[in-house]
């Protein structure tokens, strides 16, 4: 199976729910754990709420846009926000357990087994998660 | 989000429902604990089942839950949380700071 969906959202938490939900439909079609695509889904939900927020500024008329390819049970789902985003790798995991911010990038790396910042062509920051989606088995 | 508030045996039991992501959310569980703090219920039991995922923010307002309940001489205690959220604190440590139970009683006797 391949292809190529691509959503655009206001930068408003209340949308933060419409990438996980297309990703769980996405994971219908395919066979995968659940726990495997409930993890990317976190990761998406963390992805979107850093671009919305750090990058748009929570601003509803500018949006952001998450691409989700799928290939197989290979799945890259690319965010792409207008903020100027930041230097990821100068970027240091705080060890105060109980900070009440700074846990997205943390979370986005638990649960993919790759994570890439940078620029898209366009000028736009993106963030790409990459999993393969580990088999559906019968303890799920 | 939505709360929806019960109290039983000077517990407070908050049931909440939807996504958990900050925002407005952070507003309304911050208000609702302190209307607890003012009617001298310290002790609150938060009840996840309905709670469909968290976001980083989200794990923000229950830190900052947990910390003002903590600093009043309460407890803030989690209940029936799903595998998918209970995923988020192992990953971040947070479970090593929260109590977890998955039956209500076990949870309200936690606090006698």
């Amino acid at each position: 199976m391949s292809s190529k969906i691509e959503i655009k959202l206001p930068s408003q938490m209340e949308y933060l729910g419409v990438p996980d939900a297309v990703l769980m439909e996405i994971g219908s079609d395919l066979d995968c754990c659940k726990r495997s695509l409930e993890e990317l889904g976190t990761s998406v939900i963390e992805a979107c709420t850093n671009a919305m927020e750090h990058g748009n500024k929570l601003d509803e008329a500018t949006p952001i846009e998450v691409v989700f390819d799928v290939e197989d049970e290979t799945i890259t789902i690319t965010v792409l926000d207008h903020g100027p985003g930041f230097d990821y790798d100068s970027w240091q995991p705080s060890d105060e357990l109980m900070r009440e911010r700074g846990r997205g990038i943390l979370i986005m790396r638990e649960f993919s087994d790759r994570v890439e910042f940078g620029k898209h062509a366009d000028g736009r920051f993106q963030i790409r998660l990459i999993k393969t989606l580990e088999p559906d088995t019968e303890d799920d | 989000m939505k709360i929806k508030e019960r109290k039983r045996d000077g517990v407070a039991i908050l049931e909440m429902s939807g996504k958990l992501m900050g925002g407005p959310d952070a507003e309304a569980f911050d208000e609702t604990l302190k209307t607890l703090i003012h009617e001298g219920c310290r002790n609150v039991i938060v009840n996840m089942e309905r709670v469909r995922w968290v976001n980083s923010t989200g794990l923000g307002i229950l830190i900052s839950g947990y910390t003002t309940l903590k600093k009043s001489g309460g407890e803030l205690k989690l209940l029936k949380v799903s595998d998918r959220i209970e995923n988020i604190f192992i990953v971040s440590k947070l479970f090593t700071v929260f109590e977890s139970f998955q039956e209500e009683d076990e949870a309200v006797m936690s606090f006698s």
